[in-house]
């Protein structure tokens, strides 16, 4: 395989949990990521799953250095994104571009349309020269599915969807080698969400960037993705090619996370669901050992004591994080073709 | 853990006659009136729930799912809205021909309702254990000790874990799934006959979205209760509901049992949203969506609502509003090409 275009190492970010006004102390953290380690190759879209405080949200700002790590390196262009000098990150921020998931709270209410997604071209203006820049503006609208003419409204006149439609085109506008995408189609209506996934992937085939695709939506992320990384309580648990992750997880928690998806075709007879118990606990005060064994079914001593390494156990490419990792078709993929 | 949880001897209620439907919405409208204009939320509503059964209302937002829901539990706010036509029945009494005491006593009995959000739906200023107490002493008048052991055995039924402990409790201690887990324990409070449930997994993990799934199932199974659930989630229809009633542009569009119109939508907006989401189980080369987004309640298209949207929509559709009609035992839809639909699959 190629160069990775960006390879992260051991990424972790604690948010120091203080109590006291005038005399601040730290009385613990929380351990929002640690110790991701991941590689985005050209091209390829990289699914990250995981639930509601996984850490997935926080690794895209920590790749945004919209917040500064605690420890970890991220490698892009033979440079530590986190060591980076001002124009280093002028110019990453042009190469990285992010999609949030509210596409009605990362839209500026009172710019146009085509001011918005001109933006980039006041810090980068080499990349359209003036006197083209309205014609490019014309072209990202309706590349993106919009109407040339809707340049000069503001973003309040657009539907959601629309909304999300005008951030990736302002996101493409300065031609990102990278793109991020944080729950892009989350907050849309079903029929819409569809709209926007196949303008991701045409986009994707046309411009060629590589996409991280964070996501809780299991579904969307396979269609999408060309391979996963699942997330627990700050760490992967498990990652490999999306057919492997889905067809033959090796990790309970991801065992459990497919098997709880329900299915839309009441055709399809589920294998047994694996239920499980409680909640995820709180990050600030993780599990010694495996983060997970407090809901896992297979979990003894030796999980509460030793940290499972993420490993490629069966030799399949495909790194999981169990001491007891054991493949299992918990979808039934196979007989459902 | 257990307890007598027949809603039919514990409120004091007979058995309805079989085949008798428990909660009845008949013709029903609802407006809204603002400076912008009329916005037609529900424009002619049908559905009818028998005891013990699910009954799942499918709709994108702005659909009008909630708001018949809204009606039935009398939490519109007038003005601006208002129901200008309609029936609502609970055990074939029209809720809006009794008295107003009559209305509460039978939204407080007889229907209980959960929602999306259990974090703005609790009261964050008074423990858990209290909230679902004054269930009890306002309505049954049940003395404050007793009131207590009653919530505790209720949060204890709904799987919280040391429920009696949990009781001092406040909203915000509790996670998103155990906050979800009380609200369904103080709608049980009372025995409802009917539970409406509105979107009540959609802000919550997959994992804990099971979790509240099954244990709704369990419920309705175990006290007898008809559940009717709101949602906008296909999956969680698939898997959990009876009957599907699909709505669109405040009308229902499509209505059968789960199994039929997953397996041959009579409607090309059930058919669209079906195409919409991708499979968990294969791969598929692109998704075929619906084009468009749903219309705006103040701009209904003329003729059928959905024609703008529709691959199969002719002259005919963009002058004459297909009526919901019976297309089958137990079958519904409004579409004129029903038939082409039906087949196409």
């Amino acid at each position: 395989m190629s160069e990775p275009l960006l390879s992260v190492r051991g990424l972790t970010k604690h948010f120091p949990l203080t109590r006291g006004v005038v005399f601040r102390r730290q009385i613990g953290s929380v351990q929002a990521v640690d110790g991701v380690s991941f590689d985005l190759h050209e091209g390829e879209t990289l699914g990250l799953v995981g639930e509601s405080g996984c850490g997935k949200s926080t690794t895209a700002r920590l790749l945004m250095r919209l917040i500064e790590p605690t420890a970890g390196e991220a490698i892009y262009g033979g440079e530590d994104i986190f060591t980076m000098s001002r124009a280093q990150l002028r110019r990453l921020r042009r190469d990285i571009q992010i999609i949030f998931q509210d596409p009605y709270a990362s839209l500026d209410p009172r710019m146009t349309v085509g001011s918005i997604i001109g933006e980039g071209w006041e810090v980068h203006p080499d990349l359209v020269p003036k006197g083209q820049r309205r014609a490019e503006v014309s072209r990202l609208l309706e590349q993106v599915g919009l109407e040339a003419g809707h340049a000069d409204r503001f973003p309040h006149q657009f539907s959601g969807g629309q909304r999300q439609r005008i951030g990736i085109a302002r996101a493409l506008a300065v031609r990102p080698e990278v793109l991020i995408l944080d729950e892009p189609v989350s907050a849309l209506d079903v029929s819409v969400q569809a709209q926007v996934i196949n303008l991701i992937e045409q986009l994707q085939d046309e411009y060629g960037f590589a996409a991280l695709f964070i996501a809780h939506d299991l579904s969307v992320v396979r269609h999408i993705s060309d391979r996963i990384a699942v997330m627990y309580l700050g760490k992967i648990v498990e990652s490999g090619v999306a057919d492997e992750i889905y067809e033959r997880p090796a990790h309970p928690y991801t065992q459990a996370l497919l098997s709880a998806v329900p299915s839309p075709d009441p055709t399809i007879t589920r294998r047994e669901r694996i239920r499980l118990e409680g909640d995820v606990p709180s990050p600030a005060n993780p599990p010694s050992g495996c983060r997970f064994r407090t809901r896992c079914w297979k979990a003894d001593e030796r999980c509460a004591e030793e940290e499972p390494a993420l490993v490629d156990r069966f030799g399949h490419g495909h790194p999981s994080a169990c001491h007891y990792a054991d493949v299992s078709d918990v979808i039934g993929s196979s007989g459902q073709e | 853990m257990n307890g007598d949880y027949n809603a039919a001897t514990a409120s004091g209620r007979s058995p309805l006659p079989p085949g008798e439907p428990v909660l009845e919405v008949r013709d029903l409208h609802v407006e809204f009136r603002t400076r912008r204009g009329t916005l037609r939320a529900v424009n002619g509503v049908s559905w009818s729930l028998e005891p013990g059964e699910t009954l799942a209302i499918l709709g994108e937002s702005g659909s009008g799912k909630s708001v018949s829901a809204q009606a039935i539990m009398g939490l519109i706010d007038s003005p601006p809205g208002f129901i200008t036509e309609g029936e609502i029945r609970f055990r074939g009494e029209d809720l809006f021909a009794l008295s107003e005491d009559r209305r509460r006593r039978i939204r407080g009995d007889g229907v209980a309702m959960v929602f999306q959000d259990a974090l703005t739906a609790l009261n964050p200023v008074f423990s858990v254990g209290w909230q679902i107490a004054e269930t009890y002493r306002v309505h049954r008048g049940t003395p404050k000790r007793e009131a207590y052991a009653k919530a505790a055995e209720l949060l204890d039924r709904v799987g919280i874990p040391s429920a009696h402990e949990r009781l001092n409790s406040y909203p915000h201690e509790f996670s998103g799934g155990m906050r979800q887990r009380a609200m369904i324990a103080m709608a049980l409070a009372l025995d409802p006959e009917v539970l409406i449930a509105d979107e009540p997994t959609t802000a919550l993990d997959v994992t804990v979205q099971a979790q509240i799934m099954d244990l709704l199932t369990e419920l309705r199974s175990e006290l007898g209760m008809g559940l009717v659930l709101i949602t906008h989630d296909l999956a969680v229809v698939a898997e959990n509901a009876d009957r599907v009633a699909v709505m669109y542009a405040g009308r229902i569009v499509e209505e059968g049992t789960v199994s039929e119109v997953f397996t041959e939508p009579a409607h090309p907006y059930t058919l669209g949203l079906m195409h919409s989401i991708p499979p968990l189980h294969r791969r598929v080369a692109a998704l075929d969506p619906i084009p468009g987004t749903p219309p705006n309640p103040a701009r209904i298209p003329p003729g059928c609502p959905f024609h703008p949207r529709c691959a199969f929509a002719r002259q005919h559709c963009r002058e004459v509003e297909p009526p919901l009609e019976r297309v089958g035992e137990g079958r519904a839809s409004a579409c004129h090409y029903w038939e082409e639909v039906k087949g196409g699959e």
